[in-house]
């Protein structure tokens, strides 16, 4: 049972100050295993207090990140899963299923995690899934101003993996669930 | 001597010290149940018990304790190899007799219907053989009815042997349940009620590709939910607890295979052990895990799982639970902080160990108390929280703890005796010492002749000055 907590495009302090306060009462150290961030926080401040949730913390660079030494893709092995991790404005047309289903059989992984949009999407293919964190503090994207606060985490557990969509809509924080098995041998595509 | 005219088998001969050759009549067809019996026998544990009585084996019995102490970590598996072994042969015939005796003295009990409390306490006071699972037998039906003073069907093992099996099963159902509902780890509980669902709606559609499908838990659990209701929460609460017990756990008796190796069948007992002190804790969320409770359970689960009968073996982490929680709850004021200064506290009973001292022996307790002020916190708290599993070794303390569970009294009351028998027995040092003497001794006990220091417990008179006498 591996908590993984994907979360990007905070924009801090550019364009938000910090992250919503019901976000932070909830997100204490100790309870995740692992933090994925798609970029764009901006600052060390930021790096620095996600390292304190949890040290192993793997980010991606994104385009108005201040440090230049943080890779363009990543990937990682969290149980049975291969997870793919980056920001996303690098493939285009930005949040395209079509050209981020490239990038995740370029990088052959089940899960890939990119931002940008700053719209939480959660996308099945014949390749595998794709998740978009969206932004943890509602900042306003290169698309759009309207924009909820929402952050994802993933509870890998063996072949299934449940993931937890918080969201932060009028004020309170909503949270989904969706449920995924992946199938035993990577090539026949069924349900489980 | 008669050796001579009875033509004695060769290894007969070696076995005995020619001054007690004379006590050989039917010795033959002893020898032989000797070798047949499954069970074979510690003998430097026989020894031990008859040194009192003065056979004058002082010079064999110091040889067996160096051999002891080397084959301790295979304590459990010593049985089948006794026959092979060489320094085994030259033992006094009487002991063997009487180790005999006493192995069958106890089969004998068990194979009775009703069990006779008494007398099994009687014999294990005297010590119980190692090997075979006469020690697991005794202990569990020892410990279950010296709790059954409200009813006897409270005891984990009835007195009456039908029911032994029939309890046995039960309890070992309750404890596989009680694992299920506290121990399971949220994401398989939520597994567990996902699966009703899965199988109308969620993956009839999934086939296709496209958004997956969302389902609200925002009034449910999550992963993040604070709320004292959760499964999530509960179980991040317990995790600080849960490494401590972890930590304690490869601290417990480095020195022996059976608990500390990096084994498969090592980790196996770790993680037995992990199961019971975590669900003890759940349980008892008042005291929840102290450091030291691990050291407690260690002898029990040793002495369930080295039982030689199969299935007994395995469902030694069931049986060791339910004992261990009996044998805590006599205790388990003692480990509650608030209860330290009433009168079931620790202190209380810290005063009641010296007034036993002082009733057996005024000049020693004059001269703890009053010459050197050597406060019993600093030295019997953990003699008592922890019943003596700190202070010898684990071939010691199991039969210290034969000795404990044997007073119809209860254990408190034999243990505040041996505590007061450990410090009679160092008398003549503590008196020569002065205070950091006398602490460095206390703290760290040498080691004595066991079988002598439960000779001089027994010996204790009880202290009649207090009006609380113990129940």
């Amino acid at each position: 049972m591996v908590l993984v907590l994907a979360i990007g495009d905070l924009h801090i302090p550019h364009r938000a100050p910090d992250l919503p306060p019901k976000f932070k009462s909830m997100l204490v150290p100790g309870k995740i295993q692992h933090i994925i961030c798609t970029g764009n926080l901006c600052i060390k401040e930021v790096h620095d207090y996600l390292k304190s949730l949890c040290p192993s913390l793997h980010v991606t660079r994104g385009e108005y990140d201040e440090d230049a030494r943080y890779p363009e893709t990543k990937t990682l092995t969290i149980g049975q899963f291969k997870l793919g991790l980056c920001h996303g404005h690098q493939v285009v047309p930005w949040g395209d299923l079509d050209s981020l289903a490239m990038l995740q059989r370029q990088l052959d992984v089940d899960i890939l995690v990119s931002g940008h949009t700053h719209q939480f999407k959660a996308y099945k293919h014949e390749a595998g899934v794709v998740i978009n964190p969206g932004s943890a503090t509602g900042a306003y994207s290169s698309i759009t101003y309207d924009v909820n606060p929402s952050f994802v985490l993933m509870d890998i557990d063996g072949l299934r993996v449940v993931v937890y969509v918080y969201e932060l809509i009028d004020g309170e924080v909503k949270v989904d669930k969706i449920d995924f098995k992946k199938t035993a041998t990577a090539t026949t595509h069924s349900a489980n | 001597m008669l050796r001579g005219k009875l033509k004695l088998p060769e290894k007969a001969r070696r076995a005995f010290p020619d001054r007690l050759g004379s006590i050989v009549a039917g010795f033959n067809e002893k020898d032989e149940e000797n070798r047949g019996l499954n069970h074979g026998f510690e003998l430097g544990e026989e020894l031990e018990t008859f040194q009192p009585n003065g056979f004058g084996l002082d010079r064999e019995l110091d040889d067996y304790k160096v051999e002891d102490e080397k084959s301790d970590g295979e304590l459990g598996f010593r049985a089948p190899q006794k026959p092979d072994r060489d320094g085994a042969d030259s033992v006094s015939f009487s002991d063997v007799f009487a180790a005999d005796e006493k192995r069958s003295d106890l089969e004998y009990e068990f194979s009775q219907k009703e069990i006779n409390l008494e007398k099994l306490q009687r014999v294990a006071s005297s010590g119980l053989p190692d090997g075979g699972g006469l020690r697991a037998t005794a202990w569990k039906v020892i410990i279950s009815s010296s709790f059954a003073h409200l009813q006897l069907l409270l005891g984990y093992l009835p007195a009456s042997r039908d029911l032994w099996e029939k309890e046995l099963i039960e309890n070992q159902s309750k404890y596989a349940k009680l694992k299920e509902e506290l121990l399971l780890s949220p994401s398989q509980f939520s597994k567990r009620e996902d699966e009703p669902l899965r199988s109308n709606k969620q993956y009839a559609g999934s086939d296709a590709d496209g958004q997956l499908a969302r389902h609200d838990v925002s009034t449910d659990d999550h992963p993040l939910c604070l709320g004292q209701a959760s499964v999530w929460h509960q179980y991040f609460q317990f995790t600080e607890i849960l490494e401590q017990i972890d930590r304690d756990l490869l601290r417990t008796h480095p020195d022996m295979k059976f608990f500390s190796s990096n084994s498969s069948l090592s980790r196996k007992n770790r993680e037995a052990m992990r199961n019971i002190l975590l669900l003890f804790a759940k349980l008892n969320p008042v005291i929840r895990y102290v450091q030291g409770m691990n050291e407690v359970l260690a002898p029990l689960y040793y002495v369930f799982s080295t039982d030689a009968d199969e299935k007994n073996a395995a469902n030694a982490e069931a049986d060791s639970f339910a004992c261990f929680v009996r044998l805590l709850s006599d205790s388990v004021d003692h480990f509650c902080e608030q209860l330290d200064n009433s009168s079931v506290g620790i202190h209380s009973t810290l005063s009641r160990l010296l007034g036993l001292l002082k009733a057996n022996d005024e000049e020693l307790w004059r001269h703890l108390e009053l010459t050197n002020k050597v406060n019993p916190q600093f030295y019997a708290f953990r003699w008592i929280t922890l019943l003596l599993t700190q202070e010898f070794d684990l071939h010691s303390i199991l039969r210290i703890w034969d000795c404990l569970l044997s007073n119809p009294f209860g254990v408190q009351e034999m243990l505040l005796r041996v505590c007061c028998a450990m410090l009679l027995c160092v008398k003549t040092n503590l008196l020569s010492g002065d205070f950091v003497d006398n602490l460095k001794l206390l703290q760290h006990y040498p080691k004595i002749n066991i079988e002598h220091l439960l000779q001089v417990a027994q010996d204790i008179s009880p202290d009649t000055s207090s009006f609380c006498l113990s129940p």
